[in-house]
């Protein structure tokens, strides 16, 4: 009697806990379908990219034929990007895997479980002070149970200036981060675009300083891009800007908040593009909103979005 | 009268040289982004398909927005399908849609930019109705550039010419056989999120994706069960604001394959709030009285 007792009691003492277990770690469990883990209802079946496709079923003994699972659907991206840098791969504009790359800036990672036809990748990186790289695209064609490589992709170097208005005659320093012993190409404009050429040391940082007396009073615009030998030629990145005037004011040294991050969280992606789209030919939207600040949200204000998205 | 004739000759050389040089100087823009139309056959018979594919060269130019009005002639067209799968433009303020009978409005965005020749933005399918000629145009176009600033670009939109008549060849889209679409929809991650600028900062949910088949067809948004689904679109404010249930998103193609999303509860009951524990507790305690009844009775009996 006793130990019926004991054993009713346990099993709804496992019952309860369960219950309580659950409810409790239930919003930390991601359930989604896709998210690379194989959780709670999701099967084979259900979910074969989480959980991998079924194996065939057994053979038996009478001589069933064996049907090998169909060849995957890859996409494998490899180049180089910042020494120990995160790498984000975007898959029609949203985040689809990341990867750390190497000391070297070297990276490669694969996306898998796709379907036929064609898709927009995108990939960009982040460096060691939180600075983004402008995204790079590929628009690639996949064809079933073939592997696509996507290889050579050097990622552009990020850039910043310490100065936010410089008193002409001063320096003005450029820097940002690249791949170890690059190549660097610094461009800014002015009546005439100016060049200037640097080598970034091995953790990929470069920094040039550029003498503001060869420059006109008013705002320019920097860029820079990167190379290693002939072979592998970044484009230019994202450009910034600054003035030279009659003062100087210095930058702060951190990562703005991106233009289009409409929520604040750091991200531009499909969150913020709601946003707008909610305000999308309504009258008098907010000025957060608004991004060019005509009075209206319209595909320019999408454009804006568009160019800062982080996926 | 000889001087006459020279003179005569010579204005008319003058003049010709000055058409010219006008001419070379209406400078025709080297770079322009083409919106253009692409089809198998130009010329169908009264009741074939006719499929056209709204397409985009950007010209070396980088572009990241597009909008305009497709125009169409209604009376020897009839609009059967229009088709945004493995387009380039990820996501659409404006999705292609009919309205007043004869245009189609779109306004897309392609996040990172895009630098090609044939750029698929999305395929219209036709009926040719009767016989007849027209053309098929873009108005009100806008290709804006990939600079952070949304400046616009120029944009050539040529007009697509057709011909509707009974000999005309049988068309290449009749001959070749659809694929069947049997793939899902692409995978995707719905968000919840909540915004002082909308829905009076209640929250609501932000999904989209993409299917390289047949296209999607709709979203179905079910709060807390699968059996309460409602067509949605996305942004979609939420009906339980306590954010205490299960949500799953279900993308639906024109093909009718379904990916179903999962997104567990954000602020799951308390176990004392949630009846099925509260409905074990009291099972257990019934079963407990029970027996301890029983044990008690049964000492008393012996006790006696």
């Amino acid at each position: 009697m006793k130990s019926i007792i004991v054993t009713v009691f346990l099993i709804l003492l496992a019952l309860l806990s369960g219950s309580v277990y659950a409810s409790i770690q239930e919003a930390s469990t991601s359930l989604i379908c896709g998210d690379g883990i194989c959780s709670g209802s999701e099967t084979c079946s259900t979910c074969p990219a989480d959980c991998g496709t079924c194996p065939p079923s057994g053979g038996g003994g009478g001589g069933e034929a064996y049907i090998p699972p169909a060849p995957e659907t890859k996409v494998i991206f490899s180049g180089r990007a910042y020494p120990k840098s995160t790498v984000t791969l975007l898959k029609d504009a949203q985040i689809a895997a990341t990867t750390i790359a190497g000391v070297d800036a070297n990276f490669q990672m694969s996306i898998s479980g796709l379907s036929a036809g064609n898709y927009i990748f995108a990939l960009y990186s982040e460096d060691k002070d939180g600075r983004r790289s402008s995204l790079l695209t590929f628009p690639v064609s996949v064809t079933a149970g073939a592997t696509t490589n996507v290889s050579g992709i050097f990622i552009a170097p990020t850039i910043d200036v310490d100065k936010s208005e410089v008193k002409r005659g001063d320096n003005i320093a450029i820097f940002g981060q690249s791949a170890p012993q690059a190549d660097i190409v610094i461009s800014v404009s002015s009546e005439e675009e100016y060049f200037a050429k640097t080598i970034s040391d091995r953790d990929g940082i470069y920094l040039h300083n550029v003498d503001t007396t060869i420059l006109d009073y008013g705002v320019h615009y920097t860029k820079s891009k990167a190379s290693i030998g002939n072979l592998l030629i970044s484009s230019y990145g994202q450009v910034i800007s600054f003035k030279v005037g009659t003062i100087t004011v210095l930058k702060e040294i951190k990562p703005e908040i991106s233009k289009g991050d409409l929520n604040n969280d750091n991200r531009v992606n499909l969150v913020d593009f709601s946003i707008a789209a909610y305000w999308y030919k309504r009258p008098s939207p907010p000025s957060s909103v608004d991004l060019n600040g005509d009075g209206k949200v319209d595909l320019v204000d999408f454009s804006i979005i568009a160019y800062f998205w982080t996926g | 009268m000889k001087n006459s004739k020279l003179q005569f000759k010579i204005k008319n050389y003058f003049f010709a040289v000055s058409v010219i040089f006008a001419l070379l100087l209406i400078a025709v823009p080297v770079f322009a982004a083409e919106i253009y139309f692409k089809t198998d056959s130009t010329t169908v018979r009264p009741g074939d398909p006719l499929e056209v594919l709204v397409s985009l060269n950007t010209e070396k130019e980088d572009i990241n927005a597009v909008e305009g009005t497709v125009l169409f002639p209604d009376d020897i067209l009839k609009l059967e399908n229009i088709n945004e799968a493995n387009s380039i433009l990820t996501f659409w303020p404006e999705k292609p849609r009919v309205y007043d009978g004869n245009k189609i409005k779109f306004a897309g965005i392609t996040p990172g930019g895009y630098q090609e020749k044939t750029g698929l933005l999305f395929s219209i399918t036709f009926q040719a109705k009767k016989e007849g000629a027209g053309i098929i145009e873009i108005k009100d176009s806008r290709v804006l550039l990939n600079d952070g600033q949304g400046t616009p670009t120029d944009v050539k939109t040529p007009n697509f010419q057709f011909s509707i008549f009974k000999e005309a060849p049988i068309s290449k889209s009749q001959i070749l056989v659809s694929k069947e679409d049997k793939d899902q929809p692409e995978e995707f991650k719905p968000e919840i999120a909540q915004s002082p600028e909308m829905f009076e900062g209640k929250y609501f949910l932000v999904f989209a994706t993409q299917d390289k088949g047949s296209g999607i067809d709709h979203y179905e948004v079910c709060e807390g069960s699968k059996k309460k689904c409602v067509i949605a679109e996305s942004p979609y404010l939420l009906q339980n604001q306590e954010l205490n249930q299960e949500i799953f998103v279900k993308a639906v193609d024109k093909s009718g394959n379904e990916r179903v999303v999962t997104i567990p509860a954000q602020k799951p009951l308390p176990w004392y709030k949630n009846y099925f524990v509260i409905a074990i507790l009291i099972i257990g305690l019934i079963i407990a009285g029970a027996i301890l009844r029983k044990i008690l009775w049964q000492r008393f009996i012996k006790s006696r």
